[in-house]
């Protein structure tokens, strides 16, 4: 048990693996995929050194993996599950199981390119496009966050019984190493006490869970999800201040910089933000007045934040690194969408940029809030750094 | 359903009540069936002992119930423990798998620790009297089940100590004597009366025995040994006779090199016992190595020690020149087989050799001595005859059992056949109907295994004396297992067609109908869909998938 809180240099695989193991879960279930096997391999080493009580259940697939998840949860236990790309696709089906029985699990997706043609590289798309299956979806900038995302997301998703997706970069946030505060047990004791499941399945008195709602019901139980998703918003607000006052950081819903006067706002999420803000700093020390909003909740969306923090802005780059084929950046999409009741909106336009774990560097940051000012109207897609 | 308010609703979609009323039985159309069958390693073992079970509580660490239940079947594991030709070993189903099971080893493990935590077992006394002719393996394990019975048990050997061949014959680096005095002492404590220097048809009859006791069994073994019939048979030693008096203490061998011949038991003894004397044995047996008919593991104990082997070889005469033997050797060739099934040695014309040695010992086989048992229970060769099952003769109370019945056999072979005989003897002087043969349970081949939940793992390394020490001498050459390692072994138990309430069944059963409350887990066939999960899942074939009976109306 780590009895003294301590900083250690890791990366965000294993800051999410420390998470879990805070957390004290008692119950994982994965199958290994590229770039997210070192998180369950420091579990299984967790589990069996005896460092972690939990039982570690090996699987033939994500989605048995989910399944075995699900099976754990019903009948009161925490649980994990970690995944990426291919292995969340598959996981798809039990994903709406997961949210529709209302069990609290939290996993950790690592960002990476969908195939064909193979990649592992960073990309959203694989967790965006799960954005419908009742997870909430979080995504993180650095390995402490990532930490902090997992005792955070079981925090919240057993207080409103939604599972909770935590997003990590491929490489860039996965296999990169910056240090980590390793809190000390009885601090995150006290912050996520063992969880009391208000539903569950006692062997013992054999009850259906998920069975058979006919039109009679079924419409009430999607209802009662979605206020679950609205009640989600303020729960990760005020469990973000209280673990805040345990931790001393705060993590809201959107992260908001540089944005006093600004006129230019890039939107962006991930690791990516990072690199916007390098670039952000730079360009209000030249001067101009530019802010960055990091979108660190994605479900339940952030549409109030964003009405609040982007109304009256001149104009908004939305970077995606991603893309709904057919649509355009899934970020660009939501965001208009959540600013489109505003009387007055600023121009907003959607950048799709660094697929496939294509580079985005500060310069290509700078040179989009250039392209940014230029336009007075916005087309449907700014494809960024593709070689034409 | 319906409901007027989505305030009704729980927020989870959990049904109101349970969901017992929901009989999901009848969608079945196979149904589980939870039945242990034999394990083949204790179908191969002559006692039939529970070996599965065994594996289950040494695994555990828990050698009281080990014992318990090897108790059951075995009065001696010390014993077995250490001289058995584990047919279980070959019958083990990791065997084809892996590495078979340490099986006697871990008997060992559990009769020594018997023989450290015996308590004496005083029966409640039924007042009838057994006699017992014979202290070998077979007489032992009678006396100990019919004394555990209440009856009152005299033991008769013409020899002045107790165990037969297990004290006179098999060499001491293979089963030491105290071993067998341990066990004689504890029966002697449960009230086993042992009348020894006593031999039956010289000092006392078997008649007279028959009309004192309430029933008597004789088992004298096969001493008798057999001979060559060539010329000059007179120079050779006989192989009983040489082991018995290096058991009591003669320790100078007969001469440097030595003809051994023979093929069996007593033969690879003999010569393994000479190698310890200092002595060079070679071995003339007149078939292949493959028909030997010696316990295989000491055939190759024989080899490490360097013990000569010539095979198809005879000797047809021996002649005694100035200090030395000089025998006449014919080569053979293997032609038909004969009644045994084993292919028969034939002379080959002309190929005689001469082979010089300075001692020549004979162990070609042993014969029962039968002459002082009453004319009726014998054939026209003077061959016991008996019921072979119960060793039940045609003369009332007088049952046989062992070597002499069956002629040279294992010891194994011989206490089971004196529990047997125990069984019966018991039942007779109460009165009451013989016991019959039940029918074998079927067992549980490899295929049956889930080799899922089994990685390959290796038998462990029994500890043994180094090769160069052991052949100096006759203290034990094989050595116990530590509880640790015994564990470990036990643990690599498939636990074949015996439920161990791993609970894989219960765990896996999607319709939560199997329930463990009981020694083996049962199936509540009002829920079980007969999806096969279980029976799947069970990893040692406990549970077998049978179609229902066709329903009324059903096509076949």
């Amino acid at each position: 048990m780590i009895t003294a809180s301590a900083t250690k240099v890791i990366t965000g695989n294993h800051a999410v693996s420390y998470g879990v193991l805070l957390s004290r879960v008692q119950v994982i279930s994965a199958y290994p995929i590229t770039p997210q096997t070192q998180v369950v391999e420091l579990l299984s080493e967790f589990v069996a050194s005896g460092k972690m009580a939990a039982r570690f259940i090996t699987v033939e697939s994500e989605h048995s993996a989910m399944a075995a998840c699900i099976g754990a949860a019903s009948v009161g236990a925490r649980t994990f599950t970690a995944t990426s790309s291919q292995g969340l696709a598959l996981m798809h089906e039990m994903l709406h199981w997961a949210s529709g029985a209302r069990l609290p699990i939290v996993m950790a997706n690592i960002n990476r390119a969908l195939a064909p043609p193979w990649s592992i590289w960073t990309d959203q798309t694989d967790s965006l496009a799960q954005r419908d299956t009742g997870w909430m979806q979080i995504y993180v900038e650095t390995s402490q966050e990532a930490l902090d995302s997992i005792i955070l997301g079981f925090k919240v998703s057993e207080r409103v019984l939604l599972p909770t997706m935590v997003v990590l970069d491929a490489f860039l946030l996965s296999h990169t190493a910056e240090p980590v505060e390793i809190y000390d047990q009885g601090r995150v004791d006290e912050f996520l006490p063992p969880f009391s499941a208000p539903y569950r399945l006692k062997p013992g008195v054999p009850q259906a869970l998920g069975g058979l709602a006919d039109p009679g019901v079924y419409f009430e139980f999607r209802v009662k999800l979605q206020e679950a998703m609205e009640k989600a918003r303020e729960a990760i607000l005020e469990e973000g201040k209280r673990f805040a006052k345990l931790f001393g950081r705060f993590y809201g819903l959107v992260q908001e910089e540089f944005m006093e006067d600004a006129e230019m706002v890039i939107v962006t999420a991930g690791a990516m933000a990072g690199t916007a803000r390098a670039a952000v700093r730079e360009l209000r020390n030249e001067g101009r007045k530019v802010g960055l909003v990091r979108i660190r909740v994605f479900r339940p969306f952030p549409f109030v934040e964003l009405r609040q923090i982007l109304g009256g802005r001149k104009k908004v780059a939305v970077l995606d690194r991603n893309l709904s084929l057919g649509h355009h950046g899934i970020f660009y999409e939501e965001v208009k969408s959540a600013l489109y009741p505003m009387a007055a909106r600023p121009l907003v336009v959607g950048y799709v940029l660094g697929l496939g774990g294509r580079d985005v560097r500060p310069e290509d940051i700078q040179a989009i809030v250039d392209d940014l000012e230029m336009r007075e109207e916005a087309p449907e897609i700014v494809w960024w750094g593709v070689k034409r | 359903m319906g409901s007027d308010s989505m305030q009704d609703l729980p927020d989870a979609p959990l049904s109101w009540g349970d969901t017992r009323w929901n009989k999901t039985g009848n969608w079945r159309h196979m149904r589980p069936e939870v039945r242990e069958r034999a394990a083949p390693c204790a179908k191969a073992c002559p006692l039939g002992n529970p070996i599965p079970k065994v594996m289950t509580a040494v695994s555990r660490g828990d050698l009281e119930e080990a014992a318990r239940l090897l108790l059951e079947r075995n009065p001696f594991p010390a014993i077995t423990g250490r001289v058995c030709p584990h047919p279980c070993e070959v019958g083990c189903n990791r065997r084809r798998y892996d590495e078979p099971l340490a099986i006697r080893s871990i008997e060992r493990l559990v009769g020594d620790w018997i023989q450290e935590h015996r308590t004496v077992y005083f029966p409640s006394e039924t007042g009838k009297r057994v006699a017992i002719v014979g202290s070998g393996p077979a007489g032992l394990a009678a006396a100990s089940y019919l004394r555990r019975q209440g009856h009152r048990v005299v033991v008769y050997d013409r020899n002045d100590r107790v165990g037969g061949m297990l004290v006179d014959a098999i060499p001491s680096y293979r089963l030491p004597r105290s071993v067998v005095e341990r066990e004689a002492r504890a029966l002697e404590q449960m009230g086993v009366v042992f009348q020894l220097g006593v031999t039956i048809g010289r000092d006392v009859s078997v008649e007279q025995l028959l009309s004192s006791y309430d029933a008597v069994l004789v088992a004298t073994g096969a001493h008798g040994e057999r001979r060559m019939g060539i010329p000059g048979e007179e120079h050779f030693l006989g192989g009983l006779e040489f082991l018995r008096a290096v058991r009591r203490g003669e320790r100078k061998p007969p001469g440097r090199r030595v003809a051994v011949v023979g093929g069996g038991n007593v033969a690879i003894d003999v010569a393994r016992t000479l190698v310890r004397l200092g002595a060079s044995p070679v071995i003339l047996y007149r078939r292949t190595r493959k028909e030997m008919p010696a316990i295989e593991e000491e055939v190759e104990r024989a080899e490490a020690d360097g013990v000569e082997f010539q095979f198809l070889t005879l000797p047809t005469s021996a002649v005694k020149l100035d200090g030395y033997l000089r025998l006449v050797v014919v080569r053979m060739q293997l032609g038909e087989r004969d009644r045994t099934g084993r292919p028969r040695p034939v002379p080959i014309p002309g190929s005689e050799f001469e082979l010089e040695c300075d001692a020549a010992i004979r162990a070609i086989g042993e014969v029962a001595e039968t002459e002082f048992l009453p004319r009726e229970v014998l054939d026209d060769q003077g061959w016991v005859v008996a019921d072979k099952f119960t060793g039940a003769t045609k003369r009332a109370g007088l049952f046989v059992a062992g070597d002499l019945v069956t002629g040279p056999a294992t010891v194994v072979e011989a206490i089971a056949a004196g529990l047997r005989a125990g069984r019966a003897i018991d039942r007779f002087v109460r009165g009451e109907a013989l016991p019959v043969q039940e029918k074998p349970l079927p067992t549980v081949p490899l295929k049956e295994i889930n080799l899922d939940y089994f990685p390959r793992a290796s038998r462990v390394s029994i500890p043994e004396l180094p090769l160069a020490a052991r052949c100096k001498t006759f203290d034990e050459e094989i050595l116990g297992l530590d509880l640790n390692s015994a564990r470990g072994e036990a643990a690599r138990c498939f636990s074949c067609g015996s439920c161990n309430l791993c609970a894989n069944c219960w765990i896996f059963c999607p319709d939560a109908a199997i329930h463990l409350d009981g020694d083996l887990p049962w199936v509540n066939l009002e829920y079980c869909k007969g999806c096969g999960v279980c029976a799947t899942e069970c990893p040692r074939g406990v549970i077998t998938m049978k179609e229902e009976l066709a329903r009324e109306g059903a096509v076949a």
